[in-house]
């Protein structure tokens, strides 16, 4: 082992360090001066950002509307519905996690899902148990996001376990949970089929956030390949058709849009049909994404050559059969990255509902900035949002990084 | 007498195109009145200088081209503008491309599965193992749990034509199936498609392969200026053409 050091493996880990330094950062005097002047500034902002959160900060106000920020003005006496909807999610969630990391590829050898995931059970866990504390939260609540937590873990392990056995159609089906989920969910927040309705006025908070999110991406996605297809298509009422809503959505500011939707479905419609206020705001977003998405999608369409379809249409398949199986799944795999940019900003834009008074995220700190206890502390409030979103989207590109290696068949030949 | 013999010549005539005209979008007229009759089981080999039109009239027989003048017919079935019978003509005719055009993100199996279990039905069982032995007839049976991309021109190619065999064609279209690849893999691409000529399959092929032409095809066909120019056996064709242009394209090719 000592004579190997010294003989045919490369210098020591000090010395390439050493050499990256040199190499990278003081390559020659400009750089060398350019480095330590952006060290300097960098330390200097995190020094400062650093004593503003520890020593000048009073988290309190995040401390004591942490509940506020979550769901916002929801009764209280139906929140164990969203305890047993987190519980659900949680679940579900953990289930799909171990069955996508247990199966193996149908196709070739390799596993579906990368096996290294240990970290990111290691930053849930941790999350779970410093975050209780830091937001000051009673023991029963920290234990049930324990719970949670555990929960989640489990159902990774159980399923990791089973799914082995199960082989690869058991994730095909699996999928269906998610909808299935997501119905139960809606029906656990806003009431009904025995349970007492609560209206969409008092939902808030991150819920909501996440509610109009959820909602305008899923929507979105369908109706924003339809508008790709019907852009590219022969028939011109067709193509008209998608060019006219495409261009003019994209050609209006979201904003506009809202404010329009507010005061414009409430005329088209006969009274009663015209949706709730949360719910106008939610189809807006679905219209609006769903323009921008079908852009996404027609550069993906645009990306694959035209033998493709005229090789699956000299099969015998027909034209729906060949989008289905040939085209489109290419197509949606170049567009993927594109696509996820356009759902983290949708995310992101729905801060613009707190303008048309709608109670998400943004929306409810303006009220807990505006209670005269907590006057003042903008700074935590903002930051703490700002948290928020990051770590939504961080998720969401992180998800979208790992289903396009997963969907990378080695590399794509021909394209 | 010569009537049953012209009657049985029309019931082996498998394809017939006649006097077919296809002007482009942009008024280009590709096809001047082309004319072709294949026989069941013969081996029609197409030649002709580039922007000929051979390309343009071999898509027209699986409507991949619409023309605007003159018939097709495949096996008596008029090939219009009617879908059904463009779809129906489709399950039958295999055609395979010079950029193969296999689906990059199926693997090898998958890509001879996909029509068989989609268009004829079967069930996906059936439809492997039927890929699984026509992969083995062109030599690659080792390769049907890989992605096309990891493939060699020559293999992809082969793939290709089993994804058309899968589905029993009658009649197999070849767009300059070699034309595409290293010149070390052609002869892989060419034998496949001898032994399919010797197997009894119908066939027309675009190509470039003198040596195909004369070893393989029962009739070569000269096209030039969206017109079949001759018609004639192999060994006429090279050595006694009758036609003047004929002649000019050998003497550039040979």
């Amino acid at each position: 082992m000592g004579n190997s050091l010294t003989g045919d493996l490369p210098p020591g880990f000090l010395q390439r360090s050493k050499d990256w330094l040199r190499r990278e950062l003081f390559a020659s005097r400009v750089d060398g001066l350019l480095s330590l002047v952006l060290i300097g500034l960098i330390l200097a902002a995190l020094f400062g950002l650093l004593r503003w959160a520890l020593l000048q900060a009073n988290w309190a106000v995040i401390q004591l509307n942490s509940t506020l920020l979550c769901i916002g003005r929801y009764p209280i006496e139906h929140q164990w519905r969203l305890w047993l909807l987190t519980f659900l999610l949680a679940a579900t969630a953990g289930a799909s996690w171990g069955l996508l990391r247990s199966c193996r590829r149908a196709d070739r050898p390799g596993l579906l899902w990368p096996r290294n995931d240990r970290i990111a059970a290691a930053v849930l866990l941790a999350v779970c148990l410093i975050t209780p504390p830091a937001l000051g939260l009673s023991l029963a609540v920290a234990g049930r996001w324990l719970a949670i937590a555990g929960l989640l873990l489990a159902m990774r392990w159980l399923l990791g376990r089973l799914g082995r056995r199960l082989g690869a159609d058991a994730i095909k089906w699996f999928a269906l949970v998610w909808p299935v989920t997501y119905l139960l969910g809606m029906v656990l927040i806003g009431g009904g089929f025995g349970l007492t309705p609560v209206a969409s006025a008092e939902w808030g908070g991150l819920m909501l956030t996440l509610l109009q999110a959820s909602f305008a991406i899923l929507l979105c996605f369908p109706l924003g390949v339809m508008l790709a297809l019907g852009r590219r298509s022969n028939y011109p009422l067709l193509r008209w058709g998608s060019v006219i809503y495409i261009e003019f959505i994209r050609g209006a500011p979201l904003i506009t849009l809202l404010f329009l939707g507010q005061n414009i479905l409430g005329f088209l419609l006969p009274g009663g049909l015209a949706p709730e206020r949360v719910w106008r705001a939610a189809w807006v977003l679905t219209i609006f994404a769903a323009a921008y998405l079908a852009e996404a999608v027609r550069s993906g369409l645009a990306a694959i050559p035209n033998g493709q379809m005229e090789a699956a249409r000299s099969l015998g398949l027909s034209t729906a059969q060949g989008l289905q199986h040939v085209v489109l799944p290419q197509a949606l795999r170049v567009a993927l990255p594109v696509m996820v940019g356009q759902f983290i900003s949708l995310l992101q834009d729905t801060t613009l509902l707190s303008l048309i008074g709608l109670m998400e995220l943004l929306g409810t700190a303006r009220t807990v900035m505006a209670n005269p206890d907590f006057l003042g502390h903008y700074g935590e409030v903002y930051l703490t949002l700002a948290l928020l979103f990051w770590c939504c989207c961080a998720a969401l590109g992180l998800g979208s990084r790992a289903l396009e290696r997963r969907l990378d068949p080695h590399h794509l030949p021909n394209l | 007498m010569i009537a049953a013999i012209a009657e049985e010549a029309t019931q082996s005539l498998i394809l017939e195109a006649k006097d077919v005209h296809k002007w482009y979008p942009n008024g280009f007229h590709a096809l001047r009145g082309a004319n072709l009759q294949v026989q069941r089981g013969e081996v029609v080999v197409i030649m002709g200088p580039s922007g000929s039109g051979k390309s343009t009239f071999i898509r027209t027989f699986n409507a991949l081209e619409d023309y605007q003048k003159g018939t097709i017919q495949f096996d008596g079935l008029p090939l219009g503008n009617d879908l059904r019978h463009i779809e129906a003509i489709r399950r039958e005719v295999g055609m395979v491309y010079q950029q193969f055009n296999l689906f990059p993100h199926l693997t090898v199996l998958q890509n001879l599965t996909l029509a068989p279990v989609l268009v004829r039905g079967r069930s996906r069982v059936q439809a492997q193992q039927r890929a699984l032995e026509l992969l083995a007839r062109v030599g690659i049976a080792e390769q049907a749990g890989k992605f096309p991309g990891q493939l060699s021109g020559g293999q992809q190619q082969r793939v290709a034509i089993a994804r058309s065999l899968c589905m029993d064609p009658r009649l197999m279209l070849f767009d300059e199936p070699t034309s595409a690849l290293d010149p070390e893999m052609v002869r892989e691409v060419l034998d496949v498609m001898q032994g399919l000529a010797a197997d009894g399959m119908t066939m027309v092929v675009v190509t470039h392969e003198v040596r195909f032409a004369r070893q393989v095809a029962d009739r070569v066909v000269l096209m030039a200026d969206g017109e079949v120019v001759e018609i004639a056996p192999p060994e006429t064709f090279f050595t006694n053409p009758s036609h003047e242009r004929t002649r000019r394209f050998l003497d550039q090719i040979l």
